[in-house]
């Protein structure tokens, strides 16, 4: 057998209060997509910034081409001819794509310290070409859909083929994670590319382009890697199930274990709400113990309508009444205190703090709850968070840790905490409460949606996939163009494809 | 590729840099957290063994009413620099209410004296609300603010003006308790009272969060904008108290006074190691940065160095206390 292009022995990595790799060793042959699967937390993308040259490993070896070697940084390992591809995206935005694709390596482009614009154009489409892209190297960044710029990450990584001789070893980090499915499609097309020039480590939670995809697939828990397989004897039940270590016991289908809603009881009555350019005549009621789900596409209004509602935007015209009373919310601050919780869907930027702890993140919109006279009470804080990491199983080394080094599943619980704690939510607005997450973490999420929603509150919701929205749904209201185009209710769940009819 | 790698390191379970030097993260948070205070020590070492006079009482006690002024400023640069921004204006704000206070005294005493502080307050929380709601960047209106009081101040008196009546509403200033001056003890005790506000009142809670995360702070319904015109509020006073000392100091007010306090309090906030991004930092740290300058301030006396070397000494000290101080994976790019 031929040496792998690299081999990973027994590499361990710990972090204070985590041990993030614990002795993992894989391997990765020439001209081969290995997928990479495990639970957020599991160690992936630790791994695959130790062997980007991110952070240096405590353990172990990494022997590329044979050779034993550790980089210093992300510089050396692609000049070793190692790249990563990050999680989110790390263009410039205000450049051209060109520019993107040869930052820092711009070499015979640039001539007494000035861009030869033609030359470097004609480099940088060389690497799109490798990828059969049609985006023209002069194009600023900015202007590309979010898929467009993902071509250009890769060709970014591509462009180490010309700096080492050999071909290169491209790691992506979850490159589909925020992509819609027609999008994906082409993301996938072009990693079986990249396959030809390149080996390639491929990281996703969608687990059925993973099989998809790869040629082997590596399964990690806990910082190990657990098993091995082949996926053409493999299916996504089997790969659920090494991960999690135990069967998923919760099918997205369970909607027959909630009782439906009273129908008296309604929470949230939206009136002929307008607002100028993104919706327009928005009505409808949400109940308590209701999740109403809503359908769209990007710039169908249900972004903004969310927003509105939670005092983020404001509405033209229109009205909407919480149990029964008019509001009128001039920001954030006043929908909290009308009893609005709000789960963003940048968890990172907009969910969490996360240079604060866990429990300063719980308590953060609800105060209150613990304080004693104008004062923080510490040990109710501190009673309250550990009760909370308790009941919702969050791991985290101590509820002082930093939120930011918590995974991203146990993040968004802590996020969804931050409202629960309240005496008197009356509206859950959820805008892609399961974005990013892994399959566990997303069952969870599931089950509290759940349990929220039996104890009288009303979720409004805006899921990743259709296939989650009407899982979740007791009643679907989909918005095209700003209008609301069609609402099905769950006693007569509709299909993908009816929403989508309605959607575009 | 270094501006990629920032936000890799937010969802990462490590709160550390990328170090290559193997180092226990613990040790290094301590080395951190502690180092401001082994530069004072060190400092402190470092003159009393050149001059062994340095370190008696009369001389401490010198340094301690040298120290008053700036940490005051500090005092309130600290709130503004936890929330991310600064305020470039406390100088010439101090200056200013030195002037208007040494007018108002002779007419009327404690009340005018007051007046002034309020007034020094409004002109803070002004500035706050433009920066809050205007969307302006604290370093643009402050710096704007810096240039209406200065010009305010020598508009309304072109020199010095001597307190002619009414002194001793500030005169208290001047003695001592126990042997601490007055002025340094009135100072302490403000900081602590602050302090235990950050600590233990929501509105510390919602300085820090905006500073960490200003988005995730206005989307989890905290008034953004009512603690940032509270915070510059405070350092509007803060300035106004200085412009008191100030005249309890020289029996006067001047239109110029406090204006170069301005850097040696930012480089006390700093050299304290709270971070200039925000959010990280405390005004204890803040105590020991002011102790730090005044120690350099009175040293660069002591050793008998031209006091030119002053500012030099306080370039050299902020950048060399970021750069020990800071921890580098919570700040990232630096602009």
């Amino acid at each position: 057998m031929t040496e792998p292009v690299l081999r990973v022995e027994n590499l361990s990595k710990g972090f204070p209060g985590l041990q993030a790799l614990d002795g993992v060793s894989i391997e990765i042959n020439s001209h081969e997509v290995v997928g990479l699967i495990g639970e957020n937390g599991a160690g992936k993308s630790t791994l695959l910034k130790v062997l980007a040259g991110l952070y240096p490993a405590d353990q172990g070896r990494i022997l590329l081409r044979g050779r034993e070697t550790s980089f210093r940084s992300v510089a050396a390992a692609a000049d070793a001819g190692i790249g990563l591809v990050f999680q989110e995206q790390s263009l410039l935005p205000n450049v051209s794509v060109a520019e993107n694709i040869l930052l820092g390596y711009e070499g015979e482009a640039v001539r007494f310290g000035l861009y030869d614009w033609r030359s470097l154009y004609r480099l940088a489409a060389v690497q799109l070409d490798k990828l059969g892209s049609k985006i023209p190297p002069d194009a600023a960044t900015q202007s590309l859909s979010f898929a467009d710029r993902q071509i250009v990450e890769f060709a970014k990584v591509l462009a180490i083929e010309e700096r080492t001789r050999h071909e290169p070893v491209i790691l992506l980090d979850e490159p589909t994670s925020v992509l819609e499915s027609e999008e994906v499609d082409r993301i996938i097309a072009l990693i079986k590319r990249l396959r030809e020039r390149a080996s390639v480590v491929f990281v996703s939670h969608r687990l059925d382009e993973v099989l998809r995809v790869s040629d082997r697939v590596y399964v990690m828990t806990n910082g190990r890697c657990v098993a091995e397989r082949d996926p053409r004897h493999c299916d996504v039940a089997e790969l659920q199930q090494l991960m999690l270590g135990r069967e998923l016991s919760i099918a997205y289908d369970n909607r027959s274990a909630r009782p439906s809603a009273a129908p008296d009881n309604v929470r949230l009555r939206v009136r002929d709400l307008s607002q100028a350019g993104r919706y327009e005549g928005i009505s409808f009621d949400l109940r308590g113990g209701e999740v109403l789900g809503l359908a769209g596409v990007q710039g169908s209004g249900r972004d903004a309508l969310c927003r509105t509602l939670f005092g983020a935007e404001s509405a033209d015209s229109g009205q909407f009444l919480i149990d029964g009373a008019f509001v009128r919310f001039e920001n954030p601050a006043d929908a909290v205190e009308a009893g609005v919780g709000y789960v963003p869907a940048e968890r990172r930027v907009e969910g969490i703090i996360g240079g604060l702890s866990v429990k300063e993140n719980m308590t953060l919109a609800h105060l209150r709850e613990v304080m004693r006279g104008p004062f923080i009470d510490p040990r109710r804080e501190g009673n309250l968070a550990a009760r909370w990491i308790d009941r919702l199983r969050i791991k985290t080394p101590s509820p002082k840790t930093p939120t930011g080094n918590l995974s991203g599943g146990n993040q968004q619980k802590v996020v969804l905490t931050k409202w629960l704690i309240a005496k008197d939510l009356k509206i859950l607005v959820l805008d892609h409460p399961m974005r990013g997450l892994d399959v566990g973490a997303k069952a969870e999420i599931f089950t509290l949606i759940h349990d929220l929603a039996r104890s009288g509150i009303g979720i409004l919701l805006i899921a990743d996939t259709l296939e989650e929205l009407i899982a979740l749904s007791d009643t679907i209201v989909v918005m095209r163009d700003g209008r609301i185009s069609g609402r099905f209710q769950s006693s007569e769940p509709p299909t993908q494809l009816q929403i989508l009819e309605r959607m575009v | 590729m270094a501006v990629d790698v920032r936000s890799q390191f937010e969802e990462e379970p490590s709160a550390i840099h990328p170090d290559r030097v193997k180092r226990s993260p613990r040790l290094r948070a301590a080395f951190g957290r502690l180092a401001p205070l082994a530069v004072l020590i060190a400092l402190l070492a470092a003159l009393g063994s050149f001059a062994p006079s340095f370190l008696s009482l009369y001389s401490l006690r010198v340094l301690a009413g040298e120290s008053s002024a700036i940490l005051l400023l500090a005092i309130g640069q600290t709130l503004v620099i936890l929330l991310g921004g600064i305020d470039l204006s406390m100088g010439a704000l101090a200056s200013l209410a030195s002037v208007l206070i040494a007018i108002a005294l002779p007419k009327a005493g404690a009340l005018g004296l007051l007046g002034v502080l309020a007034l020094t307050m409004l002109i803070g929380a002004g500035q706050g609300f433009v920066n809050a709601k205007a969307q302006i960047a604290s370093f643009v209106v402050t710096l704007a603010g810096l240039g209406l009081w200065s010009g305010a101040a020598l508009t309304i008196a072109h020199t010095t003006i001597p307190v002619s009546e009414g002194y001793e509403a500030v005169g208290w200033l001047k003695g001592r308790i126990f042997g601490v001056p007055n002025a340094f003890a009135f100072s302490v005790a403000t900081l602590l009272a602050l302090a235990a506000a950050l600590r233990w009142l929501p509105f510390g809670r919602h300085v820090y969060a905006i500073g960490l995360g200003e988005v995730a702070a206005i989307l989890s319904g905290i008034h953004v904008a009512r603690v940032k015109v509270l915070a510059y509020a405070l350092s509007g006073l803060f300035a106004g108290l200085t412009g008191m000392l100030m005249v309890a100091r020289t029996y006067s007010g001047n239109p110029t006074i406090a204006d170069s306090l301005l850097l040696p309090s930012i480089a006390a906030v700093v050299v304290g190691g709270t971070a200039i991004t925000g959010g990280y930092g405390s005004l204890q740290r803040t105590l020991v940065g002011a102790l730090t300058i005044a120690v350099l301030r009175v040293g660069i006396a002591v050793v008998g160095l031209d006091p030119a070397y002053e500012p030099i000494a306080y370039g050299v000290l902020v950048a060399g206390g970021v750069a020990l101080t800071i921890d580098r994976s919570k700040t990232g790019i630096v602009k």
